[in-house]
């Protein structure tokens, strides 16, 4: 984004991948809850910390993928 | 670089294809005839060092402001809302509601930061892996059918606010 570092998580890696972002997360989390499960605080962090971790590497890198799940 | 490789033919094929179809039959048929947005090169840039970056959030979830801003349109029939909502991150996120047609709000509304991770995210400027968080946050109905609106009219607004308040980096949650 114009000089700006970019990052983002997704649950849908294969649209997402089409677009080629220049960093990238992604989980096998539900729409409407990316981040996380509900009031789930630790699995949310995980996913933040990672994501935001990859604004530290120089763009493009493959999407990375983290074991993260909205099951129980 | 070009936000989306090909611009001409994704329009071309979007409007002799899903689009045309829509207008013919009303139906929206993604399956068959919507064209993703495909890019083969993926933005060069350099990494930051977060704790010393000003982060913007950036969210596809169509959140606003109940009390003070204009919900985004779910009229399908309307293809897409492609205006912004800015409010500040230190927002409470029960002032927050949210309008899309894409997703089950049953989540967000039991708890926001499964789209709206802004608490987390002051922990972290808390915690000094953050440097900051941008002033404000950015939101918009991701359910976007036509791209060329998007690069045109939805892009733009966000690149405006994010030069506005000297972002470093952005962190985007689709919904």
């Amino acid at each position: 984004m114009e000089g700006i570092a970019t990052t983002l998580t997704t649950w849908n890696a294969g649209v997402t991948r089409l677009t080629a972002p220049p960093r990238g997360t992604f989980t096998k989390l539900a729409r409407g809850a990316t981040v996380g499960k509900p009031h789930d605080v630790a699995q949310q962090r995980r996913v933040l910390e990672a994501t935001l971790a990859l604004l530290a590497q120089d763009a493009p890198i493959d999407m990375v993928r983290l074991n993260e799940s909205a099951e129980e | 670089m070009e936000i989306l490789e090909d611009l001409k033919q994704w329009q071309a094929e979007y409007e002799r294809g899903w689009l045309a179809h829509y207008r013919e039959t009303g139906e929206m048929d993604w399956k068959n005839l919507y064209n993703r947005p495909k890019n083969k090169t993926a933005p060069s840039g350099s990494g930051v060092d977060l704790s010393q970056s000003r982060l913007m959030f950036i969210s596809t979830a169509g959140g606003y402001l109940r009390e003070d801003q204009e919900p985004f349109s779910t009229n399908r029939a309307d293809l897409g809302d492609y205006s912004i909502r800015r409010f500040p991150s230190s927002t409470p996120l029960e002032a927050l509601a949210f309008a899309h047609v894409a997703y089950d709000h049953t989540a967000v509304e039991e708890d926001p930061q499964v789209l709206i991770p802004l608490r987390h995210l002051e922990d972290m400027v808390s915690e000094g892996v953050i440097g900051e968080v941008a002033p404000s946050a950015i939101s918009f109905c991701g359910w976007q059918p036509d791209v060329v609106r998007t690069i045109n009219e939805t892009i733009p607004a966000i690149v405006e606010a994010a030069k506005a308040e000297e972002v470093d980096a952005a962190l985007l949650v689709p919904a």
